[in-house]
C-alpha cells in the first residue's frame, strides 16, 4: 500500500515516479561522503568530458521515491518508521553515465514481499531514466523491514 | 581510466582498506542526506550512528550502511575500469554480516571470468568482496564490466 509506512507497500506496488536535475553538488558531495576521489565526480577534467553522478547514487534515489510514496516514514526529512530496515542487497546495473545537468525521472515497483528466516522483506526495482528517455540504470534491492525476527519485540 | 584495461583470470584488482569509525559512517550518511536535497545535511539518530537505538532494533552495537561499503567497492571498479564500468558495468554487493566500529575493511575483486564479446570487446566477471582483518568474508558479490 503506497501512502502509509515502507512496511506497508506491498507485492504490486508502483511508485509514483519522482524526478530531479541532478547537480555539481549533489555528485560530488555523494563522491566526497563516501571518500571517493575519482575526477569523473568531482569535475568535468576527466575522460567522459562532463562531471558524472556516481552509479551507486542509485540509492539515493530510491530514497527518493520512498519519500514521495510513502508519507507516514519520510527518512529524508528525518520521519522514522515502527522499525529500522536494513538494506541486504544492492545490485545496479549501468546502461549510460549520468551527467550533471541531467533531468532524470526514477519509477519503480516493488516485486515482491517474502518472509527469510523469520524476518520479512522487500523487494524494489528501480528504473532510472533521462527525461528523454536513455536508461541510465535499472536496480534490483532487497531489503530487511526489520532485524529482529516477527514476534520478537 | 580511458584506454582498454586488459585483465586475465585469477587476476586481483585493489580496492581500499580503511577502518570502519563513526566519523566515516557519518560522512556517509550526511552525504546520502545532502545528494537528496541538494544542500548540506547532517545525519541524524539511527541504527548507524546512535548506539542505544541501535540497541532497541535488535543489534548489540551501531553497524557501517552498506551503502559505504558498496561505493568503496565501486570506487575499485572505478580505477580498474574507469569509464567502462560507469557506462556499461553491473555491481550486486550482499551485506552477509553486520559491520561494525573498529573493523578494518578490505575491499578486494579477482577476475573469475574473461570473455571475447562478438564486437572485440571483452566481458569481464568480477568476484568482488570486503572482509576485516581476520579474513572474515562480511559483503559478498560480484561486478561484470564488458570493455571494448
Amino acid at each position: 500500500m503506497l501512502g502509509g509506512y515502507i512496511s506497508d507497500l506491498e507485492k504490486g506496488d508502483v511508485f509514483k515516479p519522482v524526478e530531479y536535475v541532478v547537480t555539481s553538488f549533489m555528485c560530488s558531495e555523494y563522491a566526497h561522503g563516501s571518500e571517493e576521489g575519482s575526477e569523473f565526480f568531482h569535475s568535468a577534467h576527466n575522460p567522459a568530458g562532463r562531471q558524472v553522478r556516481p552509479p551507486t547514487m542509485i540509492h539515493v534515489d530510491k530514497m527518493r521515491i520512498l519519500e514521495a510514496n510513502c508519507d507516514k516514514e519520510r527518512r529524508i526529512a528525518g520521519m522514522k518508521g515502527p522499525d529500522a530496515r536494513v538494506h541486504y542487497e544492492y545490485h545496479a546495473k549501468h546502461h549510460s553515465p549520468a551527467y550533471v545537468g541531467d533531468r532524470l525521472v526514477v519509477t519503480g515497483h516493488i516485486v515482491d514481499k517474502y518472509v527469510k528466516r523469520n524476518r520479512p522483506y522487500l523487494h524494489y526495482y528501480l528504473e532510472v531514466r533521462t527525461a528523454d528517455g536513455r536508461l541510465v540504470t535499472t536496480y534490483n534491492d532487497h531489503t530487511l523491514l526489520r532485524y529482529k525476527p516477527i514476534g520478537v519485540e | 581510466m580511458s584506454s582498454k584495461p586488459v585483465y586475465k583470470v585469477g587476476d586481483e584488482i585493489a580496492g581500499p582498506v580503511r577502518g570502519i569509525t563513526p566519523t566515516r559512517i557519518e560522512w556517509y550518511d550526511s552525504a546520502m542526506l545532502s545528494a537528496a536535497t541538494n544542500e548540506l545535511r547532517q545525519v541524524g539518530s539511527n541504527i548507524h550512528t546512535d548506539q542505544e537505538f541501535a540497541k532497541t532494533q535488535g543489534f548489540d552495537q551501531v553497524n557501517a550502511d552498506g551503502m559505504i561499503m558498496t561505493n568503496w567497492c565501486s570506487e575499485m571498479m572505478v580505477k580498474a575500469f574507469g569509464l567502462h564500468y560507469l557506462e556499461r558495468g553491473e555491481l550486486r554487493n550482499k551485506y552477509i554480516r553486520p559491520v561494525h566500529l573498529d573493523v578494518e575493511l578490505r575491499v578486494r575483486g579477482r577476475i573469475k571470468e574473461a570473455v571475447a564479446t562478438k564486437d572485440g570487446g571483452v566481458l569481464y566477471v568480477v568476484d568482488v568482496w570486503c572482509e576485516d582483518q581476520h579474513g572474515t568474508k562480511l559483503v559478498d558479490g560480484d561486478a561484470r564490466v564488458e570493455v571494448r
